[in-house]
C-alpha cells in the first residue's frame, strides 16, 4: 500500500474540494459565521480545528473496532473534547492576548458539526491513514473558506487585512466607506452563500437523486 | 466481531476516560508556569491602560519592556479602611487579611498622575474583574479596565470594548455641590438619552442588549468606590 498514492490523494482532494465540508457537506457553517470577522480569528480558528479534526479522526479510527456502538457519540465527544481543551491551554500559554478572544470560539469546535460529522461518518469505518488524510483534507476546505470568507469580510468590512490598513487613506477623501454590514452576520451570510454558489458551480455539484 | 458482555461499554467508556483526564490534567500542569506568566503580564498592561499611561505600552513590547515600563510607572502601596497608606506593604502581602485594599499609584517625573485600583463583582453570568483609576483630585475617573469576564459575546461582553471604557473617562465620583460621594452607574442606554443634564457626569452609556451586565457593573462600581471613599476623601483635603 502505497503511503500517499492516487487513493490517498483523492481523499485529500476530496476534502479540500470536491467534497468540501462547507459547499458541498453545508457543515462548520457556525464558526464560518461566527470567528470571519478577522483574519487573525479565522486564521487561528482554523488551525486549531484542523488539528482537532485530523488528530480526533485518526484517534477515532484507532479505536473504532473497540468502541461500543452503543456510546460511540460519547467516546467521540470525549476524544473531541479532549483535543480542544489541549489546544485551548497551548493557546493560554503561547498566544494569551488572541486566547482571551478565542476561548468562547474554542468551545465551540467540540460542536463543530464538521469535527463530529467527520468522524461518525468516515474514521469509524476506515483505518488510521485514510481517516487522518481525510480529517486534514476536510480540515483545508475548511480552513480555506473560513479564510476567504474572513479576508473579504475584513478588507471590505473594515479596510484592514490581518489588521494592516490596505484601502488606502485617499480611497475614503474620495467618499468610499467601508461596508460594515459585512461585519455583521447577515453579511457573513450572503457571502458565505455567494461562495458557496461560485464553488458550486465550478466543481460541478448535482443534486443527489431521489 | 467477538460477542462483549454488557459491562463492556462501562468499562471502555471508564478506560477513556480515565486516560483523558490523565492526559489533560499533565498538559494543564506543563503549561501552568507559562499560562502564569502570562496572565500576570496582562494584570501589570491593564493597570497601565487603566491609569492612561503616556505614551502607551507599545503594542507589541516583549514581556520584559512590559515588566520595565510597569516598575518605572507604578508604585505598589495598600490601605486600611480608613484610607490610610500602610508602610512597608505590598499588594501581594495582603493575601486574605481583612481591611486592607491594594492602591496602585502611577507616577511620572515624581508627580502622581492617577490611582488604580482592582475591581470585581457579579455580572450577569460571570465574574468580573477589572481596574479603575482616579484622578490625583479623588473626584474624577481616569480610567477603567475589565480583563476577565464570562458574559454573552457582542452584548455583555462589549464591556471590555474600547468605547465602553472610553465612557467612562472624566466622569465623576464626588457631588460638589451636595458634598458626598456619587457612585458611578451604568444608564440603560444612552446618558444624554435617558438622564436629566445635570447627572450626565454620574452616569455612562449602557450597552444595549445587556442591561442584566450593566446593573452588575453598577453594584460592582458602587461597592468598590465605596471601599475607597475614605482615600479618596484624604486626596479631597490635600
Amino acid at each position: 500500500m502505497a503511503i500517499f498514492g492516487k487513493k490517498e490523494q483523492q481523499i485529500v482532494m476530496d476534502g479540500i474540494w470536491n467534497k468540501n465540508p462547507i459547499a458541498y457537506l453545508v457543515m462548520g457553517i457556525c464558526s464560518a459565521l461566527a470567528v470571519t470577522v478577522k483574519v487573525e480569528t479565522a486564521l487561528l480558528m482554523a488551525i486549531g480545528t484542523s488539528f482537532v479534526l485530523s488528530f480526533a479522526c485518526m484517534v477515532i479510527s484507532f479505536l473504532r473496532n473497540y468502541i461500543p456502538s452503543n456510546v460511540r457519540i460519547i467516546i467521540q465527544l470525549t476524544v473531541i473534547a479532549s483535543l480542544v481543551i489541549i489546544v485551548d491551554q497551548v493557546m493560554k500559554a503561547y498566544a494569551y492576548e488572541i486566547s482571551k478572544q478565542m476561548s468562547v470560539f474554542v468551545g465551540l469546535i467540540i460542536t463543530n458539526t464538521l469535527v463530529m460529522g467527520r468522524t461518525e461518518g468516515y474514521a469509524m469505518n476506515n483505518p488510521p491513514w485514510p481517516s487522518f488524510l481525510d480529517g486534514l483534507g476536510n480540515a483545508i476546505g475548511y480552513s480555506g473558506m473560513i479564510l476567504t470568507v474572513a479576508a473579504m469580510r475584513e478588507i471590505f468590512g473594515s479596510g484592514t487585512f490581518l489588521g494592516h490598513q490596505v484601502i488606502p487613506q485617499a480611497f475614503y477623501q474620495a467618499g468610499y466607506i467601508n461596508n460594515s454590514m459585512l461585519l455583521l452576520a447577515p453579511g457573513a451570510f450572503f457571502l458565505l452563500a455567494a461562495i458557496v454558489c461560485l464553488q458550486r458551480s465550478i466543481s460541478g455539484y448535482k443534486e443527489e437523486q431521489q | 466481531m467477538p460477542k462483549r458482555s454488557e459491562f463492556y461499554p462501562v468499562g471502555f467508556a471508564f478506560v477513556i476516560c480515565a486516560v483523558a483526564s490523565l492526559l489533560l490534567a499533565s498538559v494543564s500542569q506543563g503549561l501552568k508556569p507559562m499560562q502564569e506568566l502570562n496572565m500576570g503580564l496582562d494584570l501589570k498592561k491593564n493597570i497601565l491602560r487603566s491609569v492612561k499611561l503616556t505614551p502607551p505600552v507599545p503594542p507589541h513590547a516583549s514581556p520584559r519592556e512590559v515588566t520595565q515600563i510597569y516598575t518605572d510607572a507604578i508604585q505598589l502601596a495598600v490601605i486600611d479602611d480608613q484610607g490610610n497608606i500602610v508602610p512597608g506593604k505590598k499588594p501581594d502581602d495582603i493575601k486574605g487579611r481583612q481591611g486592607l485594599y491594594p492602591l496602585f499609584i502611577y507616577q511620572k517625573g515624581g508627580i502622581v498622575q492617577g490611582y488604580c485600583f482592582p475591581i470585581e463583582g457579579k455580572g450577569l453570568w460571570s465574574m468580573l474583574y477589572g481596574y479603575m483609576s482616579i484622578e490625583p483630585d479623588g473626584k474624577t475617573v481616569r480610567g477603567i479596565t475589565f480583563y476577565k469576564e464570562g458574559e454573552t459575546p457582542g452584548l455583555g461582553g462589549e464591556i471590555e470594548a474600547l468605547w465602553f471604557q472610553k465612557n467612562f473617562e472624566g466622569k465623576k465620583i464626588w457631588d460638589d455641590v451636595r458634598q458626598q460621594t456619587v457612585p458611578l452607574a451604568v444608564a440603560k442606554g444612552k446618558v444624554q438619552d435617558r438622564m436629566p443634564k445635570e447627572k450626565w457626569p454620574y452616569y455612562v452609556d449602557g450597552i444595549s442588549g445587556a442591561t442584566l451586565t450593566g446593573k452588575g457593573v453598577s453594584a460592582l462600581l458602587e461597592s468598590w468606590i465605596r471601599t475607597y471613599e475614605p482615600f479618596f476623601m484624604k486626596l479631597h483635603r490635600n
